[in-house]
């Protein structure tokens, strides 16, 4: 492990050592603590002592019991009439929903029909898209089997060609072979 | 009740201000000292078993350290060493120089704070409040003697302690 130099340490202790509060801070602190030290231990002089902790939480205990037991008493509904109420909610209801019954039909009805036209529009559209693609796809492929067959004939017809050149070259070489061979014979007669 | 605040405003009197110059030295901080010091005296009036306290002044500076270094710990924070700083080549008081020496105190104060609290109260005493062997030994219920040797392993702590603080910053 590296050490500090201990003169370096005790150059900063000694720079700690030296500083000093000015005379009106430290003034002012001692002021302040004698007056809330005066003023805290004064309240805590005259303070009424407290009950203690047990005996106070009981005291709570009881009277949150008493008073719920009292707002139960008070506030507590009466007995409902299950039969009448059913009548009261049945007759209710059916008025309610008779009412609004059609037009939430209609409202319906409506909803449907705009979905479907929605729906169907949506589906030609797209339908529509998807076919201009494949087709532009399949003139893309069939302009590529065009130039591959293309190129294919340009091939052969220079085969052909080469082909053509080569038996000319040799047709040549031959009735130039066969001259001289005819030629030999009539020279050696004639001499 | 009575007795003890009339001693505890006796001891403001007589070694409030030393109390206060303790408390700056470990903050670094007036208005924060201003807050411990009542902390201090309210702590000090709250303590339990006073009568076995023989030697107020030294109680209550010992009870003004741990405060104090609670409070650092409390407001701890990760800073960067300036030790990588280049030595200035003047010794003016320029904002840079005024830093570096604002953060060795700091690494300083925060390195005292990692002692043990004897060795910590031994060398605050000593290097920080100036007094006199003597007077610490009376103070700490000890002798001279083993004051000199906490003080001696205190500082060797420290050069180990601020010695990897600051191999720790070459490292980074």
């Amino acid at each position: 492990m590296s050490k500090i130099d201990e003169n370096e340490i005790c150059r900063r202790l000694e720079m700690l050592s030296q500083i000093e509060p000015t005379s009106e801070a430290t003034e002012r602190a001692i002021n302040r603590t004698r007056l809330g030290f005066t003023w805290g231990t004064a309240t805590t002089t005259y303070k009424i002592k407290s009950p203690s902790p047990i005996f106070r939480f009981a005291a709570a205990a009881v009277l949150l019991i008493c008073a719920g037991f009292l707002a139960g008493r008070l506030f507590a509904p009466q007995p409902i009439d299950v039969e009448q109420l059913r009548a009261e909610l049945e007759a209710s209801l059916k008025s309610s929903l008779s009412a609004s019954c059609e037009q939430i039909k209609d409202e319906l009805h409506q909803q449907v029909s705009r979905d479907l036209t929605q729906f169907a529009a949506q589906t030609l559209a797209a339908s529509t898209t998807v076919t201009d693609q494949r087709l532009i796809e399949l003139i893309q492929l069939i302009e590529e089997a065009r130039m591959r067959d293309r190129f294919r004939v340009a091939a052969a017809l220079e085969q052909i060609e080469l082909n053509r050149l080569q038996d000319k070259t040799r047709l040549g070489n031959g009735l130039q072979a066969l001259a001289t061979q005819t030629n030999e014979p009539l020279r050696t007669e004639q001499n | 009740m009575e007795d003890r605040q009339r001693e505890l405003l006796e001891l403001l009197d007589k070694s409030g201000a030393s109390l206060y110059a303790l408390l700056t030295r470990l903050t670094l901080r007036q208005d924060v000292a201003e807050e411990l010091m009542q902390e201090l005296f309210i702590k000090l009036s709250n303590t339990k078993g006073l009568h076995k306290i023989r030697n107020w002044g030294a109680y209550a500076q010992r009870a003004a350290i741990n405060l104090a270094f609670d409070w650092r710990r409390r407001q701890r924070r990760t800073c960067l060493s300036l030790d990588d700083v280049p030595v200035a080549a003047s010794n003016d008081c320029s904002p840079l120089s005024n830093m570096i020496h604002a953060e060795q105190l700091q690494q300083m104060l925060n390195a005292i704070g990692r002692l043990n609290r004897t060795s910590r109260q031994a060398l605050v005493m000593r290097y920080v409040q100036q007094q006199p062997y003597d007077n610490i030994a009376e103070q700490m219920g000890k002798t001279a003697h083993q004051v000199r040797a906490l003080c001696y392993k205190a500082i060797n702590r420290l050069r180990d302690l601020l010695g990897k603080d600051r191999k720790e910053a070459y490292d980074v």
